[in-house]
């Protein structure tokens, strides 16, 4: 028992000195997966509609050339970054332009390093994860869509990536949770993110568990808080299951066809009886 | 002939070695109503398929007012935008309303206004009864309900012609009746129509041509009286005693 009120003091004492720096960490960690996921995902838009253009034996020579081509890099990309480690990555790409430029160019700007990485390797997953969503879409679809005389990229646009966007939903939201887990990495290259202010906190004070149990605790509540997000997402996605009836007036009778039951009748509420009636009836209550 | 839309000639479609159309030849003019019997495999919806372009002919011509649409380098997609087609399983985009998906292929193909758009569409959605529906989604409308919205989509779009590939088949019989009316109202109006049906009674009482389709190849067409009343081929005899018997 001793041991967590132990705990809790530590906590405490972390907290009291470094609690600025896990708090811009989390802010980083946070700007750095949602930039890095939007991107990527753009990036698998991208790969994932270029990959799935229709071609046939009908088409010019230079175009089927060209596609496939286009499927050739997207094929690559995709194998290089999604069999390779984030942080090598990171290393690789950080340290290879300055090597490359002999220290003519290099990343000025740690954000501008991170997110690149962060974003292609994301667009690598999502290239698969957009493709899988645009082929689950009922072939009909696109006939639908052809038939009114859509181009290809009409019928993306307005009808296909729509109902697919909804369909891979889950897994953007799973690579926005890996990717608040996983920029972790990139403290390799100095960007301060949520566990470089682990280090740099146990660096000058060796706590080295109670600072860890911050970091879970800290990680968590960003991965809890987002996917309930995501999960509010897709509800708003869904819309509603019920829908308005328009009155359309359709079985009102117009002027000069007005005919029912009643009429003629001492109930029928047009006849001149009646309204006498109801208007002796209103100037009695009237007095 | 001036009122001539569509001349296909010796037409061939073949899946690898199956060959499911062969050398078809015939006219579809201004008006008229034809309707494409035959059984299952037949290659009736296939032809209709060709007819639009979502499949390929192999070999042989398609004259839309005389030019040919399936030579190289064709605008397949303003030609699909004069010829209308409702499918067999209505393929109504899932993501909008009905209103949506009747007003999208005027507005982006079209480029028409969305005022204009609109207008138009619940002129159409007026005229298949679907007015009350229009912000449903197609999730939560009745498979008779969706096919009216889809003749209405496709009506939206002013087509000189439109296909109906089965549009009955996939229904429930209590609502085969609700989207026959509709066709039957279009028939009558003069909407030029090319029809795909195992309704053997809406082929005799409403088109005024009735082509009868046996392994890839037309067998016998007509008019409903003669195809009907007095079949020539043995194969048309034996399949429409095969409907009467039922």
């Amino acid at each position: 028992m001793e041991k967590f009120v132990q705990l809790t003091a530590d906590i405490a004492k972390l907290w009291a000195k470094y609690g600025g720096s896990y708090l811009t960490g989390m802010r980083n960690t946070l700007i750095l997966a949602l930039v890095g996921t939007v991107i990527g995902c753009l990036i698998g838009f991208v790969c994932g509609v270029l990959n799935t253009i229709p071609y046939t034996q009908n088409d010019p020579l230079p175009k089927r050339f060209l596609l496939k081509l286009i499927r050739v890099i997207v094929r690559v990309y995709v194998e290089v970054f999604r069999g390779t480690p984030m942080v090598l990555q990171a290393v690789f790409v950080y340290y290879g332009l300055p090597y490359f430029t002999d220290n003519a160019l290099k990343f000025s700007n740690i954000w501008a390093a991170a997110i690149l990485v962060v974003s292609i390797n994301t667009g690598a997953y999502m290239a698969e994860s957009v493709r899988g969503g645009i082929i689950s879409i009922d072939p009909g679809q696109t006939e639908g869509a052809k038939a009114i005389g859509m181009t290809h990229v009409q019928t993306m646009l307005h009808v296909i990536l729509p109902q697919a966007l909804r369909n891979i939903m889950p897994q953007i939201g799973n690579n926005f949770i890996i990717n608040v887990k996983d920029t972790s990495v990139m403290f390799i290259i100095g960007f301060p993110d949520f566990f470089a202010a682990h280090r740099a906190a146990v660096g000058a004070s060796y706590l080295y568990f109670p600072s860890a149990t911050v970091e879970m605790a800290g990680y968590l509540t960003m991965t809890l808080i987002a996917s309930f997000l995501l999960r509010w997402v897709e509800k708003k996605m869904d819309g509603s299951s019920n829908y308005e009836l328009v009155q359309t007036d359709q079985l009102t009778m117009t002027a000069g066809t007005y005919n029912h039951p009643d009429k003629g009748t001492p109930f029928d509420e047009h006849s001149r009886e009646y309204q006498a009636e109801r208007k002796g009836h209103s100037g009695k209550e009237g007095r | 002939m001036a009122d001539m839309i569509l001349q296909v000639n010796h037409l061939s479609k073949s899946f690898g070695s199956h060959e499911v159309l062969r050398d078809i030849d015939f006219t579809v003019s201004k008006g008229d109503v034809t309707s494409i019997i035959g059984a299952s495999g037949s290659g009736k919806s296939t032809l209709l398929r060709c007819i639009n372009l979502l499949e390929i002919p192999t070999s042989g011509e398609i004259l839309y007012h005389g030019e040919n649409v399936v030579g190289k380098g064709f605008n397949a997609p303003a030609y699909r935008s004069h010829v209308g087609m409702v499918f067999q399983s209505f393929n109504l985009f899932n993501n909008m309303t009905v209103l949506e998906n009747c007003i999208v292929g005027q507005v982006k193909v079209l480029k028409r206004s969305r005022e204009e758009a609109k207008a138009h569409a619940m002129q159409y959605l007026e005229k298949v009864g679907m007015t009350p529906y229009i912000n449903a989604k197609p999730r939560q409308i009745s498979g008779g309900q969706k096919q009216r919205v889809a003749i209405a989509r496709a009506l939206a779009m002013d087509p000189e012609v439109l296909l109906f590939d089965e549009p009955t088949s996939a229904l429930d019989p209590e609502m085969v009746g609700e989207v026959l009316a509709v066709m039957k109202n279009l028939a009558q109006e003069g909407m030029t129509m090319l029809v795909v049906t195992h309704e053997m009674a809406f082929a005799r009482d409403v088109s005024n041509h009735v082509v009868y389709m046996n392994q890839g190849v037309i067998c016998e067409e007509g008019t409903p009286a003669d195809v009907f009343g007095n079949p020539q081929r043995q194969e048309t005899k034996d399949f429409l005693a095969r409907f009467r018997s039922n």
